[in-house]
């Protein structure tokens, strides 16, 4: 100790001569550019799925439904629910905003908010108008900052080279490690629950498939969908086009954890885990046409121990996932395996049977409690430019069943596609193989009046086509067939379409005569649209039932004007796989229920 | 376009002819009155011979030239026709020439829900053309205008029918 | 230099080693410092048995503060654990953020970035920076000296904004998570962050003047709670309090974590071990960290990436394992042990906090003959941050 150690503290007196260091207007300090403030909320991005509540740790946030709020709706991929934020409970920890999966969600550099009630700190952020909503800066996710993986595992799958000559299929399946990665980057929230038409347990069954509880996913997979397999491997796949995830990266491999659940179950198993039918209830139900929606029907009714007949034309089961896609895409054996699961249930199958021909409508309807029509869309329909009557322009779907018939069709040179969905593909697809096996080399030449952004096909079936060597021409307008004076058919004369939709969204298409073109083609094969053979019905039937639009009129379980009669499927819902399996669905709680009132008027 | 032997209406000589005749205004619209009517009355007759399950289309089609029937005698009364028709002339519906290509079919016995439409969208193609030539052929004034009021009509028709022929047809396969 | 006179002939030590003391005697007075907030010291109280001015016992009374972490973590998903362990110390949080975050890495198997290391290494010195700050103002505080509190308080809250600008907060700055880090520098981040530490520095001079050479602070502070440095293993000090005893434990030398292996650092000591040495040693640590933070800022990588890539997090499970991540805080070693049993949750997580072992076992040891009047600045001479004890 010293006397400088005394002296030594008088330095702070220095201070007093200097200029005050506080921040002179405090109340109007504008926080740092990354300051987590109060939270913001893109109302029309956000899409509600709820992964900001699942991640949030203090149970800060709650999913309100806002429907009719600033457009945002109760849609396929918007829940309706958009986040609110209770302050009260609010760590500014941001989790919500970095795993939030559509970007929607940020914060503002706000902080400073009073209230004399305490229940207003709790808001709808972008829902409930607040001054900071429109803040420039704040906390935004940083780019690179994710709590997930944005890129989906790749499937293996043949290459180009590899698979053109020959219908072997593409797609490998994932290996466990593989489907466990994908399934590891769903977050859970169901969006594509509501979107599926079926409404198939998604986030548990790719839980199941983390967790490697195949058997359990199989279960879940059978109990909302008997077309599983076929379905793992050809759905359309709605959901995906809802996924979280697609927002901002890659949507979840929904269709192929399907898939890989399928594959991993030894198929002796199945049964076991499905269980066995209920007892026989002693009625009967003849289905007519054993596609996924008259199959599905089958599969359930035939579980609640129904007798179930199914009237099938053609010498296989399976519709149109036997008849009209590629072998390349769905093999036969995985269809098989589906079919007999379903008909292990217990359901009694009548191949080579035609309605109309081998059996009449008035028939089925004496010998059964209940029928159910579900005869798909089997008709090509043509687009009748002049020309389209020739021998060699054929319709896709006509082809492609005589080449899973087995048929060997004799390849021609070269061919034009008209159409722009996957029958389109398909047929193209599968002429491209032809041509490769009988010619060694490939020459077809796909047209659509759509433009790509428009056509109705899977994105990867016009990459794979493209792999293939299809040549795809987007928007032209088929004008003519052109056939020489031997009668010899040339090719597709087609012109321009500078726009096909109108603002609405409607068919208003606009040709440019000046684009003509001319593709060579000995066979043009017409791929735009189908239709059902209600023809099959008969005058009478025809006359009695109510019509909609030129489909059968059902009521929304599938009932039509005649209480003995259902109709399902593609032939009154448009054509799809998984709608048809959601419909058989349907059509057989209906069923059910109708048959239970019957059992209750007889024991009353 | 080929030419039809029924029914006799926008397209078919005679009543081009009817109509190039014609001078005043009123006259030209009684004549086109006269080709809804009967175009209205085919498709009413044709509705119990199709199959019940396109029975909607043609009750359609009957509807729209009833609406059409119904536009014109209403046009006719009013005192404001000049503005009317200048309204609709200002903002002519495009042709998408879509159904340029398609020929027009016999309809036949049993004709399909295609058939029909094809059928149809020839005959408002036709009724277009015609409109639209005589307005050509038409010194400027009133009656030109007309022409071209009711060549607007057809082409709004005609595209309407077009976009149901899409939605019908292209279903776009699977 | 304050001798206090040798007291310890009363009480009566027992056989047993304890005091016996008697109440009823009216020789002694119970007397509860605490539980209200003893200033820097946090929510906990010390009950004094005192003779006179004199404590003859002191016993420390934790429990006010406890929230339960430990626990609530075992409910939480690992990501969901990150919001809440910074909360486990209020003035130096960023320690729970670091050992917690490396507990997960480690048993998860995840890779940090270099870029994230070095971004972690400056947080860890900033926070020492603010952590240190207020001890000066706290202990100064508890011998009467209000200034001093003022004005580390300014040079703190310069550093304040510095991790508002980075890290997006003020005191619970959440920004440290398993993987990495959340963001980069921002722009001119350096420049700004050397005028703040030139206006620390510049304070600290200031404190040098005004209370390491002030008569008042050094005649209550040097002889007061002297620890022997055999105690350092036998209580398992660490920290300020171990090298103030002239033992050079430093886990940022011993055990090299982040990047202070590329960085110059020697632990700082000195041998009076009382409360001025203590004092000193963490004015001169501050400095080295001050040195430190520009030595990350002039060697760090300013390229690559900042944030591993992890699995989703919503489900995100640990293979079974466990592990003790340390780090060397203001206070000493900080470090958590982490149990996993390849669910989604922490099995057990153990937060080790100095403050645990200082205020409880030290300071009732280091109390007994102390004058009331400087129980305060014992018990801040040991930095003790509550809330670390009652995870």
């Amino acid at each position: 100790m010293s006397v400088r150690d005394v002296l030594s503290p008088f330095a702070a007196w220095k201070h007093l001569f200097r200029d005050p260091v506080s921040i002179k207007d405090p109340f109007n300090r504008e926080a740092s550019e990354r300051y987590r403030g109060f939270h913001q909320n893109d109302i029309e991005k956000c899409i509600g799925c709820g992964t900001c509540e699942a991640i949030c740790q203090n149970g800060a946030i709650d999913m309100l439904p806002v429907s009719g709020v600033d457009g945002v709706q109760t849609r396929p991929g918007d829940s309706g629910l958009r986040p609110r934020i209770d302050y009260g409970r609010c760590c500014w920890c941001a989790l919500c905003v970095d795993v939030c999966m559509t970007g929607s969600l940020s914060m503002s550099n706000a902080y400073k908010w009073v209230e004399a009630d305490p229940d207003k700190f709790r808001y709808i952020p972008g829902v409930d108008k607040k001054h900071w909503d429109d803040y420039e800066h704040g906390y935004r996710r940083p780019e690179g900052h994710r709590l997930n993986a944005p890129e989906r595992i790749e499937m293996p799958e043949l290459e180009p080279g590899e698979r053109i000559d020959s219908f072997a299929e593409i797609v490998g399946g994932y290996s466990v490690e593989q489907a466990r990665l994908e399934a590891d980057r769903c977050v859970t929230c169901g969006i594509c629950v509501a979107t599926c038409p079926t409404h198939m347990p998604i986030p548990e069954y790719i839980s199941a498939v983390r967790d490697g509880d195949y058997e359990a996913g199989l279960k879940l997979l059978y109990d909302s969908n008997p077309f599983s397999q076929i379905c793992g491997k050809i759905c359309t796949r709605r959901c995906e086009t809802t996924c979280a995830a697609s927002h901002e990266g890659d949507p979840i491999a929904i269709r192929w954890l399907k898939r890989h659940i399928t594959e991993q179950v030894p198929f002796e198993r199945y049964r076991a885990i499905i269980g066995e039918p209920a007892a026989a209830t002693g009625h009967s139900v003849a289905i007519v046409g054993a596609g996924p929606a008259g199959m599905t029907t089958a599969f359930d009714l035939a579980r609640l121990g129904h007798k179930v007949h199914v009237y099938e034309a053609q010498s296989h089961a399976g519709g149109m996932t036997r008849y009209g896609i590629p072998e390349y895409r769905l093999p036969f054996d995985t269809i098989q395996r589906e079919i007999d699961l379903i008909v292990s249930m217990g359901v009694e199958m009548h191949y080579n049977t035609r309605i109309g021909a081998d059996i009449s409508m008035a028939q089925l309807q004496q010998d059964h409690d209940a029928v159910v029509l579900s005869i798909g869309l089997w008709l090509g329909r043509s687009t009748r430019v002049p020309g389209s009557d020739h021998r060699n322009v054929y319709k896709a779907v006509d082809l492609l069943r005589r080449i899973r018939d087995g048929e060997q069709l004799q390849a021609p040179k070269s061919m034009v596609v008209i159409g722009g969905g996957n029958v389109a593909m398909d047929i193209a697809r599968s002429m491209a193989r032809l041509q490769q096996q009988q010619h060694g080399q490939i020459a077809i030449t796909l047209t659509a009046l759509e433009d790509k952004s428009h056509f109705l096909a899977d994105p990867v079936e016009i990459k794979e086509s493209i792999e293939e060597q299809v040549t795809i021409l987007d928007s032209r307008g088929p004008q003519e067939c052109m056939v020489d004076d031997q009668d010899n058919l040339l090719g597709l004369r087609t012109w321009r379409v500078h726009s096909i939709f109108d603002e609405n969204g409607r068919f208003a298409p606009s040709y440019d005569d000046g684009d003509e073109m001319v593709h060579e083609g000995e066979w043009v094969v017409e791929a735009i649209g189908q239709m059902s053979d209600v023809a099959i019905l008969g005058d009478e039937l025809t006359e009695k039932l109510d019509w909609n639009r030129g489909r059968i009129q059902v009521d929304e379980d599938g009932r039509t004007s005649e209480s003995w009669l259902w109709s399902a499927g593609d032939m009154v819902r448009g054509p799809d796989v998984v709608h048809a399996v959601a419909d058989g669905h349907r059509t057989a709680r209906s069923i059910h229920a109708h048959l239970s009132a019957l059992d209750k008027q007889e024991n009353a | 376009m080929n030419e039809q032997s029924t029914p006799p209406a926008e397209g078919h000589r005679s009543g081009r002819d009817r109509l190039a005749a014609s001078t005043t205004v009123a006259e030209i619209l009684e004549t086109a009155i006269t080709f809804e009517q009967t175009a209205r009355d085919f498709y009413r007759q044709l509705t119990p011979k199709v199959s019940k399950r396109i029975r909607w289309l043609v009750e359609e089609l009957a509807e729209e030239e009833q609406r059409h029937y119904e536009l014109f005698s209403d046009l006719l009364e009013r005192d404001d026709l000049d503005e009317q028709i200048e309204a609709v002339i200002d903002r002519p519906a495009a042709d998408t020439r879509f159904s340029d290509c398609i020929h027009l079919p016999d309809l036949g016995e049993k004709p399909d829900d295609q058939t029909v439409l094809q059928y149809a969208m020839g005959r408002e193609h036709a009724a277009m053309e015609q409109y639209r030539e005589l307005a050509e052929s038409t010194a400027a004034g009133p009656i030109r205008d007309l022409f071209r009021y009711l060549a607007a009509e057809e082409t709004l028709h005609k595209a309407e029918l077009e976009k149901l022929y899409y939605e019908t047809i292209h279903s776009g396969g699977v | 230099m304050a001798e206090y006179p040798d007291r310890s002939q009363y009480p009566a030590h027992l056989p047993d080693g304890s005091c016996d003391i008697d109440l009823s005697s009216g020789k002694y007075l119970k007397l509860w410092q605490g539980p209200n907030h003893p200033g820097i010291t946090g929510n906990m109280s010390v009950e004094l048995t005192v003779c006179g001015d004199e404590v003859v016992e002191g016993r420390t009374h934790v429990g006010y503060l406890h929230r339960g972490f430990e626990k609530l973590m075992e409910r939480r998903t690992f990501i969901q654990c990150f919001p809440i362990v910074c909360r486990i110390c209020v003035p130096e949080p960023d320690f729970n953020e670091y050992c917690y975050a490396a507990a997960v890495e480690e048993l998860a198997g995840v890779e940090v970035p270099e870029k994230a290391n070095w971004i972690r290494t400056l947080i860890l010195e900033m926070g020492r920076v603010n952590s240190y700050l207020m001890y000066l103002g706290g202990q100064a505080g508890a011998f009467g000296q209000g200034v001093i509190g003022q004005w580390t308080t300014y040079a703190r809250d310069l550093m304040l904004d510095r991790f508002e600008e980075l890290t997006g907060a003020r005191i619970y700055h959440m920004f440290i998570l398993p993987g990495g880090v959340r963001d980069d520098l921002p722009e001119g981040f350096d420049q700004r962050m050397e005028e703040t530490l030139r206006e620390i520095e510049s304070t600290l001079a200031d404190v040098h003047d005004t209370m390491f050479r002030n008569a008042v602070f050094k005649k209550r502070a040097m002889g007061l709670g002297r620890v022997d440095p055999a105690w350092v293993d036998e209580y398992g000090v660490t920290g300020p309090v171990a090298r103030a005893a002239g033992v050079a434990k430093d886990v940022r030398s011993d055990q090299p974590y982040l990047v202070y292996r590329e960085l110059d650092l020697e632990p700082v000591i000195a041998h009076e071990s009382d409360a001025y040495a203590r004092a000193d040693v963490r004015r001169r640590d501050l400095l080295m960290s001050v040195d430190l933070i520009r030595q990350v800022l002039a060697r760090m990588p300013r390229k690559g990436p900042v944030m591993a890539t992890l699995p989703n997090v919503l489900h995100w499970k640990i293979p079974r394992g466990e592990t003790y991540v340390r780090g060397e805080c203001s206070r000493g070693e900080y470090g958590y042990y982490l149990v996993t049993d390849g669910s989604g949750y922490p099995r057990r997580v153990n937060v080790r906090g100095p403050s645990y072992t200082h205020a409880m076992a030290l300071l009732e040891k280091l109390i007994v003959n102390v004058n009331i009047s400087d129980v305060a600045g014992l018990l801040v001479s040991l930095h003790t941050y509550p809330p670390e004890i009652e995870r």
